[in-house]
C-alpha cells in the first residue's frame, strides 16, 4: 500500500512539472513559425549588438538596443495565445533579458572599453539564452550559426 | 517641271528615310532589364542573392524591405569589384548614407523603412561579378550578394 502511494506521488509530481513546463514540444505551440522567427530575430539583434561593440560603432548600440525590444514583442505576439501560466514566464525571462541588454545599451554612452562592454553582453545573452530553455529545443535558433543568405564577406 | 518632279521625289523619299532613321535609333536603344529583389523578412539576407543581367543593359531594379518587426532600415547598394568591405567602413559612422560622388557605387537605392520598395537604374557595367550589400551599419557583413554581369 506504502509502495502504491509512493509510485502515485512520483507520477503525480512528474505530471505536475509537465504541467508547469508546457508547452514541452513545438506541436503544443499555436504559432511555432512565428515563435522561431522571433526567436531568430533576438539572436540576430544580439549578434548585431555584439558586432557593433566590437567595431567600437557605440552610437549605434542604442539602436540596437531599440531593435531588440521589438524581436521581444515579435515574441509576445508569437504566444499570445499560449496558455497564460507559461505567457507569464516567457514575460519574467523576457523581461530580464531585455533589461540586460539595455544595460548594454546604457553602458555604450559612457564605456569605450571593448572588453567590460562585452563581458555585460555575454551577461545579456545567458539571460536570452534563459528565455530560449522556455521553447522547444528543435525552436531554439543556434546561435553559432551564421544568419540566413550568404552571411560571408565578398569582393 | 523638272524641279517640280525632283521636289515631289524627294518629298516620297522623307518618310523611307525617318522610318530608317527610327530603325537605327531603335537598333541604339540599350535593353532594358526589371530586376526584383527584397530582404529576407526581417533577416539580415537578401532574397534572392545573386542577380544577373547582361552588359550594357539598362537595369531597372526594384528593391522591396519585407520586414514586419524591425526598424532597422535598408538599401541596395552595387559596387566594383572588391570595393565592398572599404565603402560599408567609410560610411559606417554615417548612417549608411552613400554618397553621391563615391566613385567606387555603380548604384544604390535610397535607404527604406519595412514594408517600402525603392528603385534603382543604372547601366550594366563590363562583365563580371559585382557584389552588392546594405549599407546600413553593421549589416554588409551579413546581408551580401552577387550581381552577374554576362557579356
Amino acid at each position: 500500500m506504502k509502495g502504491i502511494r509512493k509510485s502515485l506521488a512520483v507520477l503525480a509530481s512528474v505530471a505536475a512539472v509537465l504541467t508547469v513546463a508546457a508547452p514541452a514540444s513545438s506541436q503544443q505551440l499555436k504559432s511555432t513559425e512565428d515563435v522561431r522567427t522571433a526567436l531568430r530575430l533576438l539572436v540576430q539583434v544580439s549578434n548585431d549588438f555584439k558586432r557593433q561593440i566590437t567595431n567600437k560603432n557605440f552610437a549605434r548600440v542604442p539602436h540596437e538596443y531599440m531593435e531588440y525590444t521589438e524581436a521581444a514583442d515579435a515574441l509576445r505576439s508569437s504566444v499570445k495565445d499560449e496558455p497564460a501560466d507559461f505567457k507569464a514566464k516567457v514575460e519574467t525571462r523576457l523581461k530580464a533579458a531585455v533589461a540586460a541588454y539595455q544595460k548594454v545599451s546604457d553602458m555604450s554612452a559612457k564605456e569605450t572599453d571593448v572588453d567590460k562592454l562585452m563581458a555585460e553582453h555575454t551577461k545579456a545573452v545567458t539571460a536570452m539564452n534563459a528565455v530560449f530553455d522556455l521553447f522547444p529545443a528543435a525552436l531554439r535558433p543556434d546561435p553559432n550559426l551564421p544568419p540566413p543568405g550568404r552571411g560571408g564577406r565578398r569582393g | 517641271m523638272l524641279s517640280r518632279r525632283r521636289l515631289l521625289l524627294g518629298l516620297l523619299t522623307v518618310p523611307f528615310t525617318l522610318a530608317g532613321c527610327g530603325r537605327d535609333r531603335k537598333r541604339e536603344q540599350p535593353q532594358v532589364v526589371d530586376l526584383f529583389i527584397e530582404s529576407d523578412g526581417d533577416f539580415l539576407a537578401f532574397y534572392p542573392d545573386s542577380l544577373t543581367c547582361p552588359s550594357g543593359a539598362h537595369v531597372r531594379l526594384m528593391f522591396h524591405h519585407g520586414g514586419k518587426f524591425l526598424s532597422a532600415r535598408h538599401n541596395w547598394v552595387l559596387v566594383r569589384p572588391g570595393q565592398m568591405e572599404a565603402v560599408d567602413k567609410d560610411v559606417e559612422h554615417n548612417e549608411g548614407i552613400i554618397p553621391k560622388d563615391d566613385k567606387r557605387v555603380i548604384a544604390d537605392t535610397p535607404m527604406c523603412d519595412k514594408g517600402v520598395t525603392v528603385m534603382t537604374e543604372f547601366t550594366a557595367p563590363e562583365p563580371g561579378d559585382y557584389p552588392f550589400f546594405c549599407s546600413t551599419p553593421g549589416h554588409g557583413e551579413c546581408m551580401n550578394g552577387i550581381l552577374h554581369v554576362t557579356a
